[in-house]
């Protein structure tokens, strides 16, 4: 039955755009995020730069509704993904966290074999069938480019992985549920340069198969992976348009200052 | 120099003060098992249930049961009600409501045992005795009112279980689609699992150690025949009997043997948590 609806998703994968409009966050008394508003098309890579605490890790936590977890959160405003309405209180949030999947800024495996870590969502969705649950794992291990290096230690601890490794197996668990839309919350910020260039391609390589926003703090990661690039500053939406042109001609002042550094 | 060496010196002389008190201690109970070990042998007063110390019948079957039977029961008791005040004040309760849940916990952790007992010899027993038409004194009573006692202590050890898995494998859960339940029971309460079962060891020594609230309400009886009817346990005995025997008497040296085995008891589950709290980190 859940099988059937995870495939059943699949083939509908064409209107999983990201439509954000009049957003508004506070946590308690303080606004986090005031009036953004933007598009993306499905099967793009958006990146979001800015300086720390510039609302975009908190933008990122709005479209799979992990802000939830913040107690005093309020959200204003309205965003789709695809036919979700993800600000609508009696929207199936496991749903909606299935197709818009989220990898974190510190990579978090489960302490549990490398296995389980990749077949923990499948199972919680009723997957059962042991072969399915196997080839869903192969299948993701390897979309994330881990499967050669895990192969045959599929029932080793994930804590015995690399830290990049780790990462990359948190790249597969996301994907083992099928999701449409990557979320990535700084995935590389805690890696070394040979790793993080490993997540950057499996991005490019995604690019067209999911549409993926990713925060970062490199500049030179966003004008890599991304197709577009929005820059947030203070909860506003300054800036966003095509990468190259932010990076050679951004229209903003403010955009300008803190591509070349001159920000404070 | 000299202030130094005066003060590692001082530092020294508690240790070995802690080291000889408790050698001391010890010696003293351990002598006294030994005499009683020497005339009636290490398993044989283990296995009879035959207790009159002064016509030298030493028999402790009836109280290591008594013992085992009340804290078995406390623990199913609380076991259950503790996991879920756990997962209310680790997981559920948010801001000023958690904090006070805590701080109510810790003030019943500090009310006395005899207050329980207390409590037991008011509401408890009369309840059995009503329910039952029993006199309402035995494990059972001792039973509730050491859950009820054990409760504090191993909420707040479990609270804290609960609490210390890291919110990333929370996140990282639910992300996937997991839902609260579903977090819950797959990835928070395996993570806490090992400090659950610590807190479980502690609620284990807590139950067993525990003498006066017992005496209050298990009737005194040296036997075990219902859970309705008066019985002992090791500690409620050790109390009744220690007024009867002087010291230096057969009786006496019984009630020493029997305080080695609680020390040993207490030993080993103590080595329990280590070895558990070894895995916690491993």
């Amino acid at each position: 039955m859940v099988e059937k609806r995870l495939t059943k998703r699949e083939g509908v994968s064409t209107i999983l755009d990201i439509r954000v409009q009049e957003l508004e966050v506070w946590y308690g008394p303080a606004k986090a995020l005031e009036n953004v508003s933007l598009h993306l098309e499905q099967g793009a890579v958006l990146a979001l730069i800015g300086p720390s605490g510039c609302g975009k890790s908190t933008f990122l936590r709005v479209l799979n509704r992990m802000i939830d977890q913040v107690p005093t959160v309020r959200v204003k405003g309205s965003v789709h993904i695809g036919a979700f309405n993800v600000l609508d209180d009696d929207i199936d949030v496991t749903a909606l966290r299935r197709t818009v999947g989220m990898v974190f800024q510190q990579p978090n495996p489960f302490p549990m074999t490398i296995f389980d870590n990749v077949a923990y969502g499948p199972r919680l969705a009723g997957v059962r069938s042991a072969t399915k649950l196997r080839q869903i794992v192969e299948d993701s291990l390897k979309k994330s480019a881990l499967w050669d290096e895990v192969r045959g230690k599929l029932r080793r601890s994930a804590m015995t992985l690399s830290g990049g490794q780790q990462q990359r197996l948190c790249m597969a668990r996301a994907l083992a549920v099928h999701p449409h839309v990557l979320l990535l919350d700084e995935p590389t910020a805690s890696l070394d340069p040979v790793s993080t260039a490993k997540i950057e391609e499996l991005i490019v390589q995604f690019k067209g198969r999911y549409t993926m926003v990713i925060v970062t703090h490199n500049l030179q990661q966003a004008a890599r992976v991304s197709d577009l690039v929005a820059f947030f500053e203070q909860g506003h939406l300054v800036e966003m348009g095509p990468t190259h042109d932010i990076f050679t001609a951004p229209q903003e002042r403010r955009t300008e200052e803190f591509l070349t550094g001159r920000f404070e | 120099m000299r202030a130094d060496r005066w003060a590692q010196g001082i530092f020294q002389a508690a240790f070995g003060l802690f080291i000889a008190v408790w050698t001391v201690f010890l010696a003293v109970i351990a002598v006294g098992a030994w005499h009683f070990v020497v005339i009636n042998g290490w398993i044989t007063p283990l296995l009879s249930t035959h207790w009159s110390p002064l016509a030298g019948h030493y028999g402790m079957l009836a109280f290591i049961l008594g013992s085992i039977t009340v804290t078995a029961l406390a623990l199913i008791l609380a076991a259950p009600w503790v996991l879920a005040l756990a997962v209310a004040g680790g997981r559920i309760l948010r801001g000023t409501m958690q904090q006070t849940f805590i701080q109510l916990l810790t003030v019943f952790v500090a009310v006395p045992s005899v207050i329980y007992g207390w409590w037991g010899l008011t509401i408890i027993v009369p309840l059995v005795r009503r329910l039952s038409g029993t006199s309402g004194f035995g494990p059972l009573s001792a039973g509730v009112v050491l859950a009820l006692m054990i409760v504090p202590t191993f909420s707040i050890m479990a609270l804290h279980a609960v609490r210390q898995v890291p919110s990333a494998l929370v996140e990282g859960s639910l992300a996937l689609g997991a839902t609260d339940d579903q977090t819950l029971w797959h990835m928070v309460l395996p993570s806490a699992w090992p400090a659950l079962a610590q807190a479980f060891l502690v609620a284990v020594g807590r139950a067993l150690g525990e003498t006066i609230a017992v005496q209050m309400v298990i009737g005194g009886q040296s036997r075990l025949t219902s859970l309705l009817k008066p019985s002992a346990t090791l500690t409620s005995q050790l109390l009744t009997d220690l007024a009867l025997m002087p010291p230096k008497t057969p009786g006496h040296d019984a009630l020493d043997f029997m305080a080695i085995w609680l020390v040993l008891l207490m030993a080993v589950l103590v080595g329990l948590q280590y070895r558990m709290r070894r895995g916690l980190r491993g």
